[in-house]
């Protein structure tokens, strides 16, 4: 399909899958004959696909939908568009799609997060916790504000804050204008303002992170 | 600091997964790419088992050394198949010999000799389970630095004699002791790994293959039993053109991975498949059991590799299955590489599949 793609392998050194150089189309289109191959695209993207569902649903539930979201993959890799060099987008809007299944367990977790200040969804991975606790108010009101957001513009909000993808990228992901992902983001944000009114940013201590 | 700041900050402290934790769902991927994936062009024909004493009126566990390959060997490929590496001190297997007349002996003896065998019986509610050893290469990160080794593990898939994989179906695994990489020392990861043991659970996905290309025994067992009807069911529903051939071979292949069919058919697909153009032999195979054998192969050009499955030199009973580059540019690796061994050890006919952990 995509000869773009395939001239790639033309030049190849020794390793050519290896992750770093072959780009997505390629692996995807690849798969076609060689279903083996997709197991590519999963060491390249899970990671990522993982910490972004964990991060929106928790461990448990995420192992359930990224196992779904590369299985959905792979049975419509037939369906990937090969002018789209990475998968990114693609996974994310799976995911973002299976996520939506999981809507009542995202928002309840966020409101444990707004009532308690306990983030449910954190708490496997926080040792530290005495660290976090100082962004507690903050952290409550922006799960307030993400629990009352509509769901397709939390979807937006997050993908292209915590999944950092462009706002074509989101576009892609969701399959919606781009317009549409500007304005929905711009409405999120003011909402999360908003929330966040109640407190001074700058008063929060910084923590430490990485990001 | 603004808002989308302080949203990036909202559960930054969920980490990076490392591979270790991404085990289960990589797991069911290759699954479903072992279970209906495994259109690769590189699946030769199935084999003929032989009965030891059988008690006769014993339903239930039938005990069979069969050979046929298993999807198992695709899942082991579907590693291999982006974790190449280079050559191992060139083993026996990568100076095989091509010799492209034999081919068709080998494939008429394999379809004399299962049409000679008696047969598992299995019925609808029963369930046929497969074991099968592989090894295949793993490459993985150990502080910073990539370290690779040889992976062995032993398989186990129980699938319903009738329906849907996913009807059911059941698969666990276990590592065994890991190789170290020719000239590479052992990574402490692959150590840990050893002994690890995946319970056995449920198949998942997605069954989407047209009726026609179902492999459960109740299916396969009212094929056609001539050659040439068989060779049609090959080729149903596919294009004119150069894929023809591998998808094909790819069908066969599908037809005895973790799949089992009588006599009548098993001897029938063996003389299409011998008809497929492109086969090939092999004069000296090992499969990853250590047995020797000679194996018919096609090579996949798309993939640069050549698919080997592993008969027993005198009796042709099927061994298990090799993937070998024999294009480096294409596959990625050097000439020669071996990407992939499988050795299916045995099936039988049970009951029951094993409980599995429910959640």
């Amino acid at each position: 399909m995509s000869e773009t793609s395939r001239t790639r392998t033309g030049d190849r050194d020794i390793f050519p899958a290896d992750e770093a150089e072959a780009d997505d189309a390629f692996l995807i289109e690849r798969s076609r004959r060689e279903p083996e191959v997709f197991a590519g695209v999963f060491h390249r993207h899970a990671p990522e696909i993982k910490r972004y569902v964990t991060r929106r649903l928790g461990a448990d539930a995420a192992e359930d939908v990224v196992a779904d979201t590369f299985l959905a993959a792979f049975r419509g890799r037939e369906g990937y568009d090969p002018s789209q060099p990475s998968a990114r987008p693609w996974l994310y809007g799976i995911a973002t799609n299976l996520i939506r299944r999981h809507k009542r367990v995202e928002v309840r977790q966020l409101r444990v997060l707004e009532r308690t200040g306990v983030d449910p969804v954190t708490v496997p991975f926080t040792e530290r916790s005495d660290e976090r606790l100082s962004a507690g108010a903050v952290r409550r009101r922006l799960a307030a504000a993400l629990a009352r957001l509509p769901a397709g513009h939390r979807d937006v909000l997050l993908l292209v804050t915590w999944g950092g993808l462009t706002y074509v990228e989101a576009a892609q992901a969701m399959d919606i204008p781009v317009g549409t992902v500007r304005s929905r983001v711009n409405r999120a944000r003011s909402k999360v303002r908003e929330e966040l009114g109640g407190v001074d940013p700058t008063s929060v201590s910084e923590e430490t992170f990485h990001e | 600091m603004n808002e989308m700041t302080q949203l990036n900050r909202l559960r930054s402290e969920v980490p990076w997964p490392d591979p270790t934790e991404l085990r289960a769902e990589e797991q069911r991927l290759l699954s479903e790419i072992a279970a209906f994936g495994a259109s690769s062009p590189a699946r030769p024909p199935g084999r003929t088992y032989r009965l030891p004493d059988r008690p006769v009126g014993l339903r239930g566990i039938l005990r069979v050394n069969l050979r046929t390959s298993l999807a198992i060997g695709a899942m082991a490929a579907a590693i291999t198949a982006i974790v190449y590496f280079a050559p191992s001190a060139p083993d026996k297997g990568s100076a095989v010999q091509v010799a492209p007349v034999a081919m068709s002996a080998v494939l008429q003896r394999a379809a004399d000799t299962a049409s000679e065998r008696d047969d598992l019986a299995p019925n609808p509610g029963q369930f046929l389970a497969y074991e099968l050893q592989v090894m295949f290469p793993v490459k993985l990160k150990e502080d910073g630095k990539e370290v690779r080794y040889l992976d062995r593990s032993l398989f186990k898939v129980w699938l319903p004699v009738e329906g849907s994989p996913l009807d059911g179906g059941v698969m666990s695994s276990e590592h065994l002791e890991p190789k170290p990489f020719p000239g590479e020392s052992l990574p402490a990861e692959a150590k840990r790994r050893e002994g690890g043991v995946a319970a056995p659970s449920k198949l998942t996905g997605y069954d989407i293959r047209p009726d026609h290309r179902r492999t459960d025994y109740a299916y396969l067992s009212r094929l056609p039993t001539d050659p040439a009807g068989m060779r049609e069911h090959l080729y149903r529903d596919l294009a004119r053109d150069p894929l023809a051939d591998y998808t094909a071979w790819g069908n066969v292949g599908s037809m005895i991975t973790r799949a089992y069919m009588p006599a009548a058919q098993r001897a029938a697909l063996f003389r299409a498949a011998g008809t497929i153009p492109g086969v090939e032999t092999v004069n000296e195979a090992e499969d990853a059991a250590g047995r020797r054998g000679v194996a018919v192969a096609m090579v996949n050009k798309f993939g640069g590799v050549r698919h080997e499955y592993i008969f027993d030199p005198t009796t042709y009973l099927y061994l298990g299955e090799r993937v070998v580059v024999v294009d480096a540019a294409t596959a990625g690796a050097p000439e020669g590489t071996l990407l992939t061994s499988t050795a299916q050890l045995k099936v039988e006919v049970v009951d029951h599949a094993p409980e599995v952990r429910t959640g």
